[in-house]
C-alpha cells in the first residue's frame, strides 16, 4: 500500500507528536544548561554584570571549597534513607497493605497518605514546625509530656531525621500510587492458584507480587532518586539547612551560594555539577534496573 | 487707576490662559518607589508617598505643568540583605526603582554598580531638608568620602533585661539600678553578665539566661565589638578578620551555650519564640533594638499584657549597652541606619530626590520614629513633643552617643553571614571557637578572595 505525499504527512506527524514535547524539553533543560555553562566561566556578581571570563569557580569547586565533601556526604545520607526507606520502602508496604484490604478501607488509607501531597508545600512545612517545637507547644512535645517522657528537640539534635521524615511522609505517596495500579493490574487467577498450591501471603509478595512490578519497583526508585537529588524545598523551609551546615544538601547549598550570596557564577558552577552528578546517577540506575529492556518493542502483536 | 486696571486685567488673562494651558497640559509623573515589606517601618514608603504631597503644592505654586504620585513595591524578602540583592536584580533587568529603601551598608555596592545617585550637592543646596540632621549618620551613608544616600533613621540596641528576676533571686534594688551605671564605668563586664544570667537560672527564677536574634543581623556586632573586634582596617578600607578578638567573642557564646546560659538551639528558634520567651517572663535577658519596645514589649502581644507607661516598664525592665570585656574597658553600642537611595539613571531622578527631602522633613520623619520607635535622624526632632511622648525613645537616645555604625563595605553582608554561621557552630557544638576561627578563615577568605586581611590580633 502507498500513501500519496507520505513523506511531508510522517513529518508533520512528527512534528505534532514530538514538537510540544521537545520544545519544552529544549527551552526548560537544554536553553537553561547552555547558559549555565556559559555564566559558570564568567564572574558573574550580585550586579549580574559579566566583566570577563574565567576558570575560577570550577577551581575553587575542585579545591578551594572544603565545605563540599561535608554536603555531598549529606546529600548522599539524605537521598539514600528518604528513597529506600520511604519513597520505595514505605510506598511498597502502603501499596502491599491497602491492596490486601477491602477496597473501601484501602482507598480510605490511601487517601489519608495522599494528604501530604495534596497540601501547599509551604503549609506542609509549617506543620512540620508546629509538630516539632523544642518548647512545650510542640504537639510532638505535648504528646511526649502526657506520656512523661523528657521534651524532644529533633530540628537542633536529629535534624536529619526530621527533614528525611517529611521529605518521606510526601514522597511515599507517589511510590503507593504507581505501586497500587500495578499491583491491580495483576491478573487474579495468579493469586487463586497460589494461593490452592499452599502459597502464604509472604510467599505470594515474594513470587508473585513483586516480580510482576519490577518495572514500577525500578521505575520509582530512578525517578524519586533523581527528584530528591534536586529537591530542597521542604529542607529549606522547615531547618534553613541547619543547624550549622548539618541539613544543607546539595542542591540547597547551590541555592544559597548563588542567591544567598549573589555568587551566581560560582553557583552556576556548583548546579553543573548537580547536572552532572544527575546524569551519571540516571544513566547508572538505567544500566542496573537494565531499563531498556521495559522499552524495547513488545515482540508479541498486541489486539 | 486706569493702568493698574488695564495691568490686573491683563494679569488676570494671562493667570487664566497659564491655568488653563497647565490644565491642558497637566502632566503625572508616577515615581516608583521600593521598600520591602516590614512592619518595623512602614512609613519608610508611607512617608515618601505623604511627601508627595507638600511636593506637589511646590510644583504648582512654581507653575510647573506636574503631579507627583508615588507607586510602591513592597519587596517579599525576609531582610534587608535578601532585599539589597532582589534590588540589584531589578537593576540588572533595567526594572529598577526610582527611590528606594536599603540598609545603609549595601550604600557601597549600589554606588560600585552606578545605582545610587552621588548626593553631595544636592544636601548642599537644600539645608531646609539636610541642615539639622545629626551629623555621625552622614557617616553610615558615604561611600568613598562621598554621600550617596540619605539617612530615614538610626536605632539603639542593647540587651533587655528583666528586674524582676533579680529580686527573685535577692538582689537589692541598689544592685538592680546600678547596673547601668557599672556597665558605663566599665566595671561590671560580658563575663559578669554571663555569670548573672547563669545565676537566675540556677537559682530557677527563669529557665532561660539570655536569648538573641535566630539569624544573620546587627545585633551579635555590638558583642564581638565590645571583645575589641573591628571589621574593617581602617587605613586600606579592607574587611579584616581579627582572630584573638573575634574568638574571644565566640568563646562567650560557647561558654553560655554549654553553661546552660544559652539555649543551644538559639539559632533555630523562631522570631516568635524568642521573643515570647522574654515576654512570658522565661527569659531573663534578651538581645535586640529599641524598636522592640512597641514592637512587642508593650501590649498584649507575644502571650503576656504588659502596661504602656514608662513607670511601670523601668520597674521591670532595664536595659545596657554591650558592656566591656575587661574591667575598665569600654561598652559597645552599635546603630543600624537605614537609608533612602536615589536612582541616578531614572528620568525622575530630581522628582525621587525632592520627595526624599520632604520625607526628611521632622514632621514626617518623627512620625516614623514615635511609631516604631527608632531614633531621630535630626536633632531638632528630640524636642517635638511627639518624639518626646515616646519615652522609650527619650530614654534610649542618650546612648546614641556611644554608637557605631556596621561598616559601610559592599562584602560586609556575606562576611556577617559567615560570621553568624560561626557563631550558630559554637553555640550547637558543631564547631570549637578554635575551629571555628578556621572555619571563619576559610570561609572568608575564599568568599572574599584578596579583598580580606587575616590579623592574628588587633592590639
Amino acid at each position: 500500500m502507498r500513501f500519496p505525499s507520505s513523506n511531508r504527512r510522517i513529518w508533520l506527524d512528527r512534528v505534532l507528536f514530538l514538537g510540544p514535547a521537545t520544545l519544552l524539553l529544549v527551552l526548560f533543560f537544554v536553553v537553561p544548561v547552555v547558559v549555565d555553562i556559559g555564566i559558570a566561566f564568567t564572574d558573574m556578581g550580585r550586579d549580574l554584570r559579566v566583566t570577563g571570563f574565567t576558570t575560577e569557580n570550577v577551581q575553587r569547586m575542585f579545591g578551594g571549597d572544603r565545605r563540599l565533601t561535608s554536603v555531598m556526604l549529606t546529600t548522599l545520607i539524605y537521598v539514600s534513607c528518604t528513597l529506600v526507606i520511604f519513597n520505595v520502602g514505605y510506598g511498597l508496604l502502603l501499596a502491599l497493605l491497602t491492596t490486601a484490604l477491602p477496597d473501601r478501607s484501602g482507598s480510605f488509607f490511601r487517601a489519608i497518605w495522599f494528604l501530604p501531597r495534596m497540601s501547599p508545600s509551604v503549609v506542609y512545612a509549617l506543620l512540620w514546625s508546629w509538630v516539632v517545637a523544642p518548647t512545650d507547644y510542640g504537639l510532638l512535645n505535648q504528646v511526649l509530656l502526657a506520656i512523661g517522657l523528657p521534651l524532644a528537640d529533633l530540628k537542633s539534635n536529629f535534624p536529619m531525621v526530621l527533614v528525611v521524615l517529611a521529605n518521606g511522609f510526601i514522597g511515599a505517596s507517589f511510590g503507593m500510587i504507581i505501586f497500587t495500579s500495578a499491583i491491580r493490574a495483576i491478573p487474579q487467577h495468579l493469586f487463586y492458584a497460589a494461593q490452592v498450591d499452599g502459597a502464604g501471603p509472604l510467599a505470594i509478595i515474594r513470587h508473585i507480587t513483586l516480580p510482576a512490578i519490577r518495572w514500577q519497583l525500578s521505575f520509582v526508585t530512578i525517578y524519586q532518586a533523581l527528584a530528591l537529588l534536586v529537591s530542597f524545598e521542604y529542607i529549606w523551609l522547615i531547618t534553613n539547612g541547619g543547624p550549622f551546615f548539618d541539613t544543607t544538601v546539595y542542591a540547597l547549598y547551590v541555592y544559597r551560594r548563588a542567591f544567598d550570596n549573589g555568587q551566581y557564577a560560582y553557583g552556576a558552577a556548583l548546579s553543573l555539577g548537580l547536572v552532572l552528578v544527575g546524569t551519571i546517577l540516571a544513566l547508572a540506575l538505567w544500566r542496573f534496573f537494565d531499563m531498556r529492556a521495559l522499552l524495547q518493542r513488545p515482540r508479541i502483536e498486541v489486539g | 487707576m486706569r493702568k493698574i486696571r488695564l495691568l490686573a486685567a491683563a494679569l488676570l488673562a494671562s493667570t487664566t490662559l497659564l491655568g488653563t494651558v497647565t490644565a491642558s497640559f497637566a502632566e503625572e509623573v508616577v515615581v516608583k518607589m521600593w521598600a520591602r515589606a516590614d512592619r518595623s517601618g512602614p512609613l519608610r514608603a508611607g512617608n515618601i508617598v505623604a511627601a508627595a504631597e507638600p511636593l506637589n503644592a511646590a510644583l504648582k505654586a512654581a507653575g510647573s505643568d506636574k503631579t507627583v504620585r508615588v507607586e510602591v513595591f513592597e519587596g517579599p524578602a525576609s531582610g534587608f540583605d535578601a532585599d539589597a540583592l532582589d534590588i540589584l536584580k531589578a537593576f540588572a533587568v533595567n526594572q529598577g526603582p526610582d527611590v528606594y529603601v536599603a540598609a545603609h551598608e549595601w550604600v557601597g555596592e549600589f554606588a560600585k554598580a552606578g545605582y545610587a545617585m552621588e548626593m553631595d550637592s544636592f544636601v548642599q543646596k537644600n539645608p531646609w531638608a539636610f541642615g539639622d540632621i545629626i551629623p555621625v549618620l552622614w557617616n553610615s551613608t558615604k561611600y568613598k568620602g562621598k554621600i550617596y544616600a540619605i539617612p530615614q533613621d538610626s536605632e539603639i540596641r542593647m540587651f533587655f533585661y528583666n528586674k524582676d528576676m533579680l529580686r527573685k533571686i535577692g538582689k537589692d534594688e541598689a544592685f538592680i539600678d546600678g547596673i547601668p551605671a557599672a556597665v558605663e564605668k566599665g566595671e561590671f563586664t560580658m563575663q559578669d553578665l554571663s555569670n548573672l544570667a547563669k545565676e537566675v537560672v540556677d537559682k530557677g527564677a527563669a529557665p532561660i539566661g539570655m536569648v538573641h536574634r535566630p539569624n544573620a543581623g546587627p545585633d551579635y556586632l555590638m558583642t564581638f565589638a565590645a571583645f575589641g573586634a573591628k571589621f574593617v582596617d581602617e587605613q586600606t578600607g579592607q574587611l579584616v578578620l581579627p582572630k584573638a578578638e573575634i574568638r574571644r567573642g565566640l568563646e562567650w557564646y560557647a561558654a553560655n551555650a554549654a553553661n546552660g546560659v544559652t539555649p543551644k538551639n538559639n539559632t533555630s528558634m523562631s522570631w516568635d519564640e524568642i521573643q515570647g520567651a522574654f515576654k512570658t517572663e522565661k527569659a531573663f535577658i534578651y538581645h535586640q533594638g529599641v524598636w522592640a519596645v512597641t514592637e512587642w514589649m508593650v501590649g498584649d502581644s507575644k502571650g503576656a499584657n504588659w502596661p504602656n507607661d514608662r513607670k511601670w516598664y523601668f520597674n521591670k525592665i532595664g536595659w545596657v549597652p554591650a558592656p566591656a570585656a575587661t574591667k575598665g574597658g569600654q561598652p559597645a553600642n552599635l546603630s543600624h541606619p537605614i537609608v533612602y537611595v536615589v536612582n541616578p539613571k531614572s528620568k525622575n531622578a530630581d522628582l525621587a530626590a525632592m520627595l526624599v527631602a520632604y520625607a526628611s522633613l521632622p514632621y514626617y520623619n518623627t512620625k516614623h520614629a514615635a511609631t516604631t520607635a527608632h531614633t531621630a535622624i535630626s536633632n531638632g526632632q528630640r524636642s517635638m513633643p511627639e518624639y518626646l511622648n515616646a519615652w522609650y525613645l527619650d530614654a534610649a537616645t542618650p546612648m546614641l552617643a556611644r554608637t557605631a555604625f556596621i561598616p559601610n563595605h559592599p562584602d560586609f553582608g556575606r562576611y556577617n553571614g559567615i560570621l553568624f554561621k560561626a557563631l550558630q557552630g559554637v553555640e550547637t557544638g558543631r564547631l570549637t571557637p578554635e575551629k571555628a576561627i578556621d572555619f571563619l578563615e576559610d570561609e572568608l577568605s575564599n568568599e572574599l578572595k584578596g579583598g580580606l586581611k587575616v590579623v592574628e590580633k588587633l592590639s
